[in-house]
């Protein structure tokens, strides 16, 4: 059994190696979007009204609702972690269908925000804010759909004769699904509102 | 999984989480978009924003690290990982933009 899935338990704090495993992966992670946010923030303190232009070319409403889909995401993967350890395979599947659902309507969202940039001639190279915009929210994005392939796999084995039943496995899966939603938490406000 | 609370117990804290999340959300926008401060309050009305979306989304991820991703629930180890981080992560953010320079 790969240790980085293993459910054995670390002899001196009693947590699984492979939550511990994870947390600690978010806790780097955290930091990686921290450098981000750091360098958006003194750049802007430099370009104020660059990164007041930029601010106000961004789609809100569209990230408002974005901020609405990972947040129903995130029920859900709780919803399906519940379920699958209470063996309740049918509301696994639904739970976990829907997550997958919410993080390609978050895909296809960020897509038409994309695309609508680049038809009005707007690149990362246009500013340092849309340079920014398009690296950090591209990173967050590039992280959707790295969530997205194993909730993809845990969906579909649970569809097969010998089904899905690590429920904890997919609790150490939930914790980065979870950790996503956390990021667009405060990319939002600061790229699309609060600025 | 959460000590002595049943499914049921902890689909209701769900349901109130997200609940709770809609609501921050929106207050989110409305405190940003609808929110305006006198002129001539000049660059404390960006502090004002930055530090009211910063607590509004401290909030929100607070909720999501204590109730879905069950911090509450699991070994208080666990709390160090993601504690630490997030204070520095919120500091970083607090002090670069109301210290860090010039402001609109």
């Amino acid at each position: 059994m790969s240790s980085a899935l293993s459910l054995a338990h670390e002899p001196v704090t009693g947590i699984r190696h492979g939550k511990l495993g994870m947390w600690i992966f978010l806790a780097s992670e955290v930091m990686f979007f921290s450098g981000f946010f750091t360098a958006f923030i003194i750049l802007r303190n430099s370009n104020l009204s660059v990164f007041a232009h930029g601010a106000s070319e961004l789609n809100w409403p569209l990230a408002a609702l974005n901020t609405v889909n990972l947040i129903v995401s995130s029920l859900t993967m709780a919803m399906a972690i519940l379920s699958l350890e209470h063996g309740n395979k049918s509301k696994f599947q639904l739970y976990l269908g829907i997550t997958f659902l919410c993080a390609c309507g978050f895909l296809v969202i960020k897509y038409i925000e994309y695309t609508a940039k680049f038809s009005h001639g707007i690149y990362p190279g246009t500013s340092s804010f849309f340079g920014l915009y398009f690296t950090m929210t591209g990173f967050h994005a590039l992280h959707v759909i790295g969530g997205m392939i194993p909730i993809g796999w845990m969906l579909a084995k649970s569809f097969t004769k010998r089904g899905y039943h690590d429920w904890e496995r997919v609790e150490i899966l939930g914790l980065y699904w979870h950790f996503v939603d956390l990021v667009w938490i405060f990319l939002f406000p600061v790229l699309y509102l609060i600025f | 999984m959460g000590a002595g609370m049943t499914a049921a117990d902890m689909q209701k804290s769900y349901i109130k989480v997200f609940s709770a999340l809609m609501v921050f959300t929106l207050l989110t926008v409305v405190a940003a978009k609808f929110l305006h401060f006198p002129e001539s309050w000049g660059g404390l009305s960006t502090v004002l924003h930055v530090t009211i979306g910063l607590i509004i989304a401290i909030a929100k991820a607070w909720m999501v690290v204590y109730v879905f991703m069950h911090i509450k629930f699991d070994n208080p180890y666990l709390r160090v990982f993601i504690y630490i981080p997030l204070f520095l992560f919120c500091v970083l953010v607090f002090a670069l933009t109301v210290l860090g320079g010039p402001t609109l």
